[in-house]
């Protein structure tokens, strides 16, 4: 073989993971820190209802009704006598299942309808999915609610459909431009040269460089769910069996007229607590994984 | 004679223009405007010519990355605008390119190994250990270490990217390989290395190279025969001896003045063009180049001129001006 | 007369893998009506250099660490945001490599060149309607009352670059620094933008620092050049010496390396062998030395300083009287 020059003998810098310099920028912002600390405490305590380790008993009706916060009732009890603590968590296990739920799926299903219009952008499928992008998003998002929950009737995840059908949508718009840019890279067109086929290309190629955006959007989708689910339980057509902090709201409303706050301030704030953690740690992760900001100079 | 490689016949790529209300089209961008040569096996043709002469375009109509509107490209014999898929596909094996933008030419999220392998598995060639043997091998020939297969393209510089995409492109064993500006995106002294490995993959692999470039001296070190473009056409096309020891054509002539040379003892007689390079979407009437050409006649602005041949039979020097009429029959 | 004294430049810049000194005890003068070439590739340090002198470095990631920069009896690097606001545009300007990007694309060529008029030199706006379309007509834009409502899309890139070069010199500044002006142009069209900056430079009596990887411009548009390699200056030099007797090995084997039209082509281009080294790993001689075929052990054990008045080299076994080029 030929004598090429001395790339043989030089050394390879250490390893540079996809991920270290997301780390890094995510290590020094103290507000996404905090962030993620917190959900991360939330989702412990959703993990621990769900194995069953407490809040077990959320639904026992075993103390006097209306106890203001005691040693025995963190957060006293409620018009029936029913731990609030108890609940408030049960509820935390609720939000969890549902803002993970529907962040997967709508984000997987917006990734998958953003690049394949995005690949084929100007042709009549990308047409055909503007389309249903542009009419899903001109129903009022309470109305399509109520209408795929009354159509679906006892079905538990009514809900979910509902979310899911109207968030892919954020998703799919913010793909289908990143890959309508992507597609124009020559790792693309190499891809093409060796013959590789199209769809190999959307999902294999340009897709997993759009990770930023599905991560940072599943941030956003999770929030969104949470914050849907407290209104649609209250309205009665959200969580139908379980508890969760939307329930204890509505509940809360003829309590707070008897003069009883318990209730609603835990539900409230713990609902807050969780939303504002998550946006932060949304904020800092977005921008970690920003492709364009550099850490460093350059000639 | 033995049959060139490549023969190319009046190949066209026009990009039409949409506006108005209803998206019409109303007016065509040339940028490939019946272009025609030949290649012998193992030949290097150098491209030349300045943004918006349409050899980038020509180099993907070759391939069929861009879907010529006309004419013909005849790769051992067969038209390769004519092929279906499942033909195209296997003729992919023969023709492969290398990218001018080291740093968009592989996929930032997929290790070197995955990008190397890709071509075996695409077509399948080889068991497991033939391909990771093939791999190894493609890696050596450019001076790569295997120590590589597990990283990402963002952990080499411009130079080593530039590598793996030229074993990228020769894990086919091609026969043809388009290069698009490989080196001009890199730094001067990454630039020799890479050079002169495309050399040695000329002459050791007997591999024909269509060499596109904007660089004229690089043009000089790889080529056997250049074709400089204009807006979309060959103006001049000669061996390189030829091109550079006798350029015709008053734009090849300026276009080798303009290179800056880095010898200052040398302040050479700059022919300086007046005015840009028109827009593809206008280009002017009769020869294209002749409202930059200090030698305009009334001809020029009218009639717009064909590849004559003005040398001999044996050393053909094509050119494309009404200063070197077709002799007249 | 030196317009700029840049005395032992240096900035750092925190990475997530360490800091960097991407210029490390940069010096360097510049006289009025003089062009000096900062050379060197990516990486190197020039457009550092260059950025530093105007205070645009990115002030998270980077920050000058050390040295000064003395320009009209002050020290930049000690100036206020405020006060370098003034001497931005109007003192010192600067044109970058690529004008789609430098230009604002939803304002006018004329609004954003009148703009500079209006603030630096308190021009109506008529006044700088008019100062803005002779400027144009300076820097050979042709029909220039035309292109002054134009928008920056509608112009190529040649005609951009020159818009560039219009609003850079607008204020009469002492110093332009010109940051890779003409590696994005076609190389017919570079040819006329260095032609005029040439021009301009002499009619205005500017001093100018052009910054550029490539060698060829060096030698056709500079009076004297500094190279760099890994954030040093390794060889000063007026330019005629620096090219027909380059003392660096670096600076003589990037001539060698270039591809250039020659009589006769040669079949295997001179190489420089191995690669940058990586600034964060930077080793403890000359950083040159694991390149260097002329390299001994002391080469790779300290470092080298730079010496010399008039052809200063960075090296302790500079190359003698050989010349450059085959």
């Amino acid at each position: 073989m030929s004598a090429v020059a001395a790339d043989l003998t030089s050394a390879l810098p250490p390893r540079q993971t996809l991920w270290s310099k997301a780390i890094y920028k995510f290590r020094r912002d103290r507000a996404g820190l905090i962030g993620l600390g917190i959900v991360l405490l939330y989702a412990l305590a959703a993990a621990g209802v769900w194995l069953g380790f407490w809040a077990t008993d959320w639904a026992d009706v075993s103390g006097p009704k209306w106890a203001p916060a005691s040693a025995e009732y963190w957060f006293g009890t409620n018009m029936i006598g029913q731990d609030i603590f108890s609940r408030s968590l049960y509820s935390t296990r609720t939000a969890f299942e549902v803002g993970l739920v529907v962040a997967v799926l709508s984000t997987l299903i917006g990734a998958v309808f953003g690049a394949i219009s995005g690949f084929f952008s100007g042709s009549f499928i990308d047409e055909l999915v503007v389309w249903l992008m542009g009419v899903l998003d001109s129903i009022p998002f309470y109305l399509l609610v109520a209408a795929i929950a009354f159509s679906l009737g006892d079905n538990p995840y009514a809900m979910h459909i509902a979310m899911i059908s109207t968030f892919w949508i954020g998703t799919s718009r913010l793909v289908r431009g990143e890959v309508i840019k992507l597609k124009e890279f020559e790792f693309v067109e190499a891809a093409r040269s060796i013959g590789v086929g199209q769809l190999t290309i959307i999902f294999r190629h340009i897709l997993p460089n759009t990770l930023h955006i599905l991560l940072v959007q599943s941030t956003i989708t999770f929030v969104a769910a949470i914050k849907s689910e407290v209104i649609l339980s209250f309205l009665g057509i959200g969580v139908q069996d379980g508890m969760s902090w939307g329930l204890m709201i509505s509940e809360s409303t003829l309590e707070v007229l008897a003069g009883f706050f318990n209730n609603f301030i835990a539900a409230s704030v713990l609902m807050f607590g969780l939303v504002m953690a998550f946006n932060m740690f949304s904020d800092a992760l977005q921008d970690a994984l920003d492709p364009r900001s550099t850490v460093g100079g350059d000639s | 004679m033995t049959k060139p490689l490549l023969s190319v016949a009046g190949l066209k790529k026009y990009f039409p223009v949409r506006g108005g209300l209803f998206r019409t089209v109303q007016a065509e961008v040339k940028a490939v405007d019946d272009v025609s040569f030949e290649l012998e096996a193992g030949q290097t043709l150098g491209l030349v010519g300045e943004s918006g002469c349409g050899k980038s375009t020509l180099g993907r109509s070759l391939l069929r990355l861009q879907e010529p509107g006309g004419g013909r490209v005849l790769f051992k014999g067969q038209d390769v605008l004519a092929m279906d898929k499942q033909a195209l596909l296997q003729q992919r094996r023969h023709m492969q390119m290398i990218f001018q933008d080291p740093f968009a030419s592989l996929s930032p999220r997929r290790t070197v190994g995955q990008t190397l392998r890709e071509p075996l598995e695409v077509h399948g060639i080889g068991t497991e250990q033939e391909r990771d043997r093939k791999i190894t091998d493609l890696l050596q020939t450019v001076g790569l270490r295997p120590a590589v297969l597990d990283r990402y393209p963002h952990e080499f510089s411009g130079g080593q990217r530039q590598r793996i995409g030229i074993a990228r492109a020769l894990a086919l064993d091609p026969q043809l390989i388009v290069a698009d500006e490989p080196v001009s995106a890199l730094d001067v002294s990454v630039q020799s290395q890479v050079l002169n490995l495309i050399k040695d993959l000329q002459r050791e692999r007997g591999i024909a190279f269509v060499f596109i470039s904007h660089d004229l001296a690089v043009i000089q070190h790889v080529s056997d025969v250049v074709a400089v473009m204009y807006l979309g056409r060959i103006v001049e096309m000669a061996s390189a001896k030829q091109l550079y020891g006798d350029p015709k054509h008053p734009y090849t002539q300026a276009l080798l003045s303009a290179i800056p040379v880095p010898d200052p003892g040398n302040k050479s007689q700059r022919i300086v063009l007046p005015g840009e390079v028109p827009s593809p979407l206008n280009p002017p009437p009769g020869c294209p180049f002749h409202p930059r050409c200090s030698q305009a006649t009334d001809a020029c602005r009218t009639k717009a001129p064909e590849l004559s041949n003005a040398g001999s039979a044996e050393a053909p020097h094509q050119v494309s001006c009404h200063l070197f009429p077709p002799p007249s029959s | 007369m030196t317009v700029l004294s840049v005395r032992n430049l240096q900035v750092e810049f925190a990475t997530e893998r360490g800091r960097v000194r991407a210029v490390d005890n940069v010096s360097f003068d510049v006289s009025a009506g003089e062009i000096l070439g900062l050379v060197g590739e990516s990486g190197c340090g020039k457009t550092v250099t260059g950025l530093s002198i105007l205070g645009l470095i990115p002030s998270p990631p980077g920050q000058i660490t050390g040295g000064e920069i003395l320009f009209g009896g002050r020290d930049l690097t000690k100036l206020s945001d405020k006060d370098y606001e003034q001497v931005r545009g109007s003192e010192i300007s600067m044109i970058f490599q690529e004008p789609m990007t430098a230009l604002n694309p939803v304002f006018t060529v004329g609004a954003q060149m009148t703009e500079i008029l209006r603030l630096h030199r308190g021009l109506t706006r008529k006044q700088a309607r008019a100062a803005a379309i002779e400027l144009l007509s300076l820097t050979g834009i042709p029909a220039p009352e035309q292109r002054i409502d134009e928008y920056p899309h509608q112009m190529s890139g040649g005609m951009r670059q020159r818009v560039m070069i219009a609003m850079a010199l607008s204020c009469d500044p002492k110093l332009l620094i010109a940051d890779e002006p003409t590696t994005a142009l076609d190389v017919t069209t570079q040819a006329q933008v260095l032609e005029q900056i040439v021009g301009l430079q002499q009619q205005f009596d500017m001093a100018v620092v052009l910054i550029t990887h490539d060698l060829g411009v060096v030698a056709e548009t500079c009076d004297r050049a500094i190279v760099m390699y890994c954030g040093e200056i390794v060889e000063a030099a007026p330019v005629e010496a620096l090219f027909a007797r380059p003392r660096h090995p670096y600076t003589a084997g990037l001539m060698r390396s270039l591809p250039r039209l020659r009589d006769e082509p040669v079949d295997r281009l001179p190489v420089i062998d191995g690669m940058v080294p990586d600034l964060l790993e930077l080793p403890s001689g000359c950083r040159f030395a694991a390149r260097c075929e002329n390299a001994a052990e002391d080469c790779r054990e300290k470092r080298p300083a730079i010496d010399g008045n008039g052809h200063a080299v960075r090296c302790f076994y500079p190359l003698s009287a050989g010349g450059a080029h085959d």
